[in-house]
């Protein structure tokens, strides 16, 4: 159309930036966890195999996709979309709602409370990739901003709040 | 007053409430241009002449193509794609469900396949799936309790899995909700009770879970006045119809209070021992309703005594001591599923032991609550609780309602 203007969003790049490092460190911890974990372990074992699900930003914007393959090994798959089938996609409505959720100044909860995100796929399986990265942020964060991402800290016993954290966090860090 | 920093509301279904609301039907169905309807009922309906009150009102006016009264009570993927196989068949272009939950959750999966020509339903499920607008669709409800006829949810079984798939999209409203006092003339005093305390179990949830907002809280709280105020005596009394009317329109008011604030754990358990047990939904509310807010107490108890007012009226919520509104509102649910069980001369169950079905064969034995508790772990509603519930919370609360006993609130964890 003549003289039509398109107005296009500005690309936030830092936001942007932000979210990209925080789902590769959320994706490598939930890889992480799914070694670690007993919970975490039993949730991904009820899943199918060749099972993936995602966790982005409508309509483009930053995620991640974690998959379970036919040997039951759980693997951060980074987050390009196109390359596999994405099962179960939990989106957020706007990069900002998703900035919000993952600095935790909206919890999870609150976050779906108010509408910002929406679910595609089977909700038995998003209830068990939400329970799991409940778990993953527990293992990530300090109490105190964990407390403000889930609805509630668990008593956990001591081994698995030192041992398996640390376990966690290694091979977080190094990617394995 | 809780006034949260967002919150989305809305209703645009057109509602048509009265004693003879039936009459619009042709003319709603006008407006998208639709004149060749498939009505869509169960039997038990169709057996008590309502399908033929609703057919008489259209007569002249309407082609109906096919009248199909094959919804069973707990309707199913399977019996979804069956019936839209037949929609496609006989060439309708809207639907008229009427009946209760069943059928109008079915019709909103039938036209959900037949709008987006598919025969996968499953594509569907979660929040927010459907990306446009369906067929029309009008909703006549013959219960007043199951809020279908205004919600954006719909809950069909998977029985293959044990399961209730829930779908969520504001695409999901049905064009019009026909609310006709005539429809409820017949009901069954147990399922009056029932499904009027489903009616309950969502306006008192929508008011007490996450997403509550103070525009919800006037649709529930007014719906629990009409639900206290007209449930028993109709029990008693079903011909007076200014009192079924103001029972249906409270159901519609139910939905759509938690249409928009959405429900919690006492849902998500229901859909489970409805999904394992196949107790009759309105009956799995009324018994876990009082469950759920105990279990919520110590994080929601300023949002359940603020329901006491409408629970009780006005002398009894200024008898009520400081301290003890909360508990007040609990008691009197309680109280409410006692009186029902007398009104109903035993038929209404207060807790899962006593549910019989028509063998009188326990509907819920104990053994099946572990099974209950692991389905409840997939319940999306879940989500919308306040406290979190894992597989041994769900146990204790259901092991506290097969007993009937009051939950031991030191025994709920805190965060």
């Amino acid at each position: 159309m003549e003289g039509f203007i398109e107005i296009r969003p500005r690309r936030r790049f830092f936001l942007r930036l932000y979210l990209h490092i925080m789902l590769r460190v959320l994706g490598r911890a939930i890889q992480a966890a799914a070694r670690v974990d007993e919970d975490v372990k039993k949730e991904f074992n009820a899943m199918p195999e060749n099972y993936t699900f995602s966790l982005g930003a409508f309509p483009a914007g930053p995620c991640m996709i974690i998959g379970k393959d036919t040997q039951g090994i759980v693997r951060y798959m980074g987050s390009d979309m196109e390359k596999q089938p994405v099962h179960l996609k939990i989106t957020l409505k706007s990069v900002r709602h998703f900035f919000s959720l993952l600095t935790f100044t909206e919890s999870t909860p609150v976050s779906n409370a108010r509408n910002r995100m929406i679910v595609s796929g089977d909700v038995p399986y998003a209830c068990a990739a939400v329970r799991i990265m409940d778990i993953v942020q527990v293992y990530l964060l300090p109490r105190w901003m964990a407390k403000m991402a889930i609805k509630r800290y668990p008593r956990w016993t001591f081994k698995r709040h030192t041992v398996d954290r640390a376990k966690v966090l290694i091979r977080t860090l190094l990617g394995f | 007053m809780y006034i949260p920093d967002y919150y989305e509301f809305g209703c645009p279904v057109n509602i048509v409430a009265g004693h003879d609301s039936l009459e619009k039907t042709a003319d709603i169905l006008a407006v998208p241009g639709s004149s060749q309807p498939m009505l869509l009922t169960d039997k038990g309906v169709r057996q008590a002449g309502l399908a033929d009150i609703v057919l008489d009102a259209v007569k002249d006016r309407l082609d109906i193509k096919c009248v199909e009264d094959g919804v069973p009570p707990d309707s199913d993927l399977k019996v979804v794609r069956q019936l839209a196989q037949l929609y496609n068949q006989k060439g309708c272009d809207s639907i008229i469900a009427v009946g209760g939950g069943s059928v109008l959750d079915t019709a909103k999966g039938i036209n959900m396949l037949v709008s987006e020509k598919t025969d996968d339903l499953m594509q569907f499920t979660g929040a927010g799936a459907l990306k446009r607008k369906l067929r029309p669709l009008i909703a006549v409800p013959t219960t007043a309790g199951t809020g279908s006829e205004v919600t954006i949810a719909a809950v069909i079984a998977d029985h293959e899995k044990n399961r209730k798939m829930i779908f969520g999209s504001h695409f999901l409203l049905p064009d019009a909700a026909l609310i006709d006092s005539r429809m409820t003339l017949t009901l069954p005093a147990h399922i009056r009770a029932a499904t009027a305390m489903d009616a309950m179990a969502h306006a008192v949830e929508a008011c007490v879970m996450l997403s509550k907002n103070p525009l919800s809280d006037a649709h529930a709280k007014e719906a629990i006045r009409r639900i206290m105020k007209h449930l028993l005596p109709l029990i008693a009394e079903p011909e007076n119809k200014e009192g079924r009317l103001s029972l249906a329109l409270a159901a519609a008011l139910a939905g759509i209070a938690f249409s928009n604030s959405l429900v919690g754990m006492v849902h998500a358990l229901g859909h489970s021992v409805g999904s394992v047990c196949h107790v009759p939904h309105g009956n799995c509310m009324a018994i876990l309703l009082s469950y759920g807010l105990e279990y919520n107490f110590h994080k929601t108890e300023e949002r359940i005594a603020d329901i006491l007012f409408s629970l009780a009226g006005p002398e009894i919520y200024a008898k009520t001591p400081k301290s003890q509104p909360a508990q007040k509102s609990i008691d009197c649910i309680r109280k409410l599923n006692r009186d029902l069980f007398q009104a109903t001369k035993g038929l209404h169950a207060t807790c899962l032991k006593d549910l019989k079905d028509r063998e009188q064969h326990p509907m819920v034995p104990k053994e099946k609550l572990p099974e209950i508790a692991q389905t409840a772990l997939g319940d999306g509603m879940v989500f919308y609780n306040p406290e979190d519930v894992d597989y041994e919370d769900w146990l204790m609360v259901l092991e506290a309602a097969w007993e009937g006993v009051p939950l031991d609130r030191t025994k709920v964890r805190k965060g």
